[in-house]
């Protein structure tokens, strides 16, 4: 009994200790990966990468093909743009400004051709993703999904 | 009349054991102890049943009310109320004094405490409560664009047409 009250001090003073010096090492890295996929009506098909995202495309798409094009990590400071070239002369721009609470700022840009086609400013949760699609490739659509975790 | 009761030993071909009990117990309802007090007069079966009954609780009833006389009223008033007071000493023990004596849970109980104020002050515990983005702006050359937020895990998904 004593030993396990003796773990919860410990367990309880490191988690004081990190939670009060958090703002010490302020952290100003932000992992940001971009997953490049390429969904169309083909023969049923879920690259192994995408299990995480699958059933929330599911439950919005008709689709049934799920390809993973690309997969890029940037680790981005903040109001640093990474860039990710998409397929049919695209880019992909990505930049976090700042945070909002527990959420990071993004500015997210796809230009065509250099001609930006769609911008975006969006609170992405800590550790979360958003999925951004439309444009048109190889008889199906391209997704992107750009997830972001605050290092 | 009393009815239902077909599992139970008969004593007769109307009553079973179980009725002359209920009867004996002062347990049926009027119109059925009635009943049952007019069949009796009749059946010497049910009859002798109810004398066997009634001598059995007789016996029960003198042997309690002999325990009971045993009892020393002014020593029982006591026992209750020194019982009382230590009921009251130990729930106030309990939410005053942190589950005794223990130096150790004591701290543990207020750093968890503590902590958890700290958490719930700060925000959210598991992180932020809503969508997995939340779209500030868009601008984009085409016309039709979609915001979805998925049901299960509030995934946030913009769609474009590009045409």
């Amino acid at each position: 009994m004593v030993r396990l009250i003796k773990i919860i001090l410990i367990f309880t003073a490191i988690s004081c200790f990190y939670f009060f010096t958090q703002p010490a090492f302020a952290k100003n890295q932000v992992l940001t990966d971009v997953k490049v996929i390429h969904a169309s009506t083909g023969s049923k098909h879920v690259d192994p990468g995408l299990k995480g995202i699958f059933s929330e495309l599911k439950s919005v798409f008709k689709y049934t093909s799920y390809r993973l094009l690309k997969d890029q990590r940037l680790n981005l400071r903040f109001n640093q743009k990474g860039r990710v070239n998409l397929p049919g002369k695209r880019t992909l721009i990505v930049m976090p400004s700042d945070m909002e609470g527990k959420r990071i700022r993004y500015q997210i840009n796809i230009q065509k051709n250099n001609h930006p086609i769609f911008q975006t400013r969006v609170l992405l949760k800590n550790n979360s993703s958003i999925t951004i699609g439309g444009p048109q490739f190889n008889n199906g659509v391209l997704l992107f999904n750009i997830s972001g975790s605050v290092q | 009349m009393i009815k239902g009761v077909t599992f139970m030993k008969k004593s007769c071909n109307k009553y079973t054991s179980e009725d002359i009990s209920r009867f004996v117990d002062n347990e049926l309802s009027e119109n059925q102890y009635h009943a049952l007090t007019q069949h009796i007069i009749h059946c010497p079966a049910c009859s002798r049943l109810v004398e066997q009954y009634r001598s059995i609780s007789d016996v029960f009833n003198d042997h309690a009310d002999q325990e009971i006389l045993k009892i020393d009223r002014t020593e029982l008033k006591q026992k209750i109320e020194y019982a009382t007071q230590n009921s009251k000493g130990t729930s106030l023990g309990n939410v005053f004094g942190f589950f005794g004596k223990n130096i150790y849970l004591k701290l543990a109980s207020i750093t968890a405490i503590v902590m958890i104020g700290l958490f719930t002050f700060q925000g959210d515990l598991l992180g932020p409560s809503g969508p997995s983005a939340i779209v500030k702006y868009v601008d984009t050359d085409f016309s039709s664009v979609m915001i979805i937020e998925t049901q299960k895990k509030q995934h946030t998904i913009i769609w474009f047409s590009e045409t």
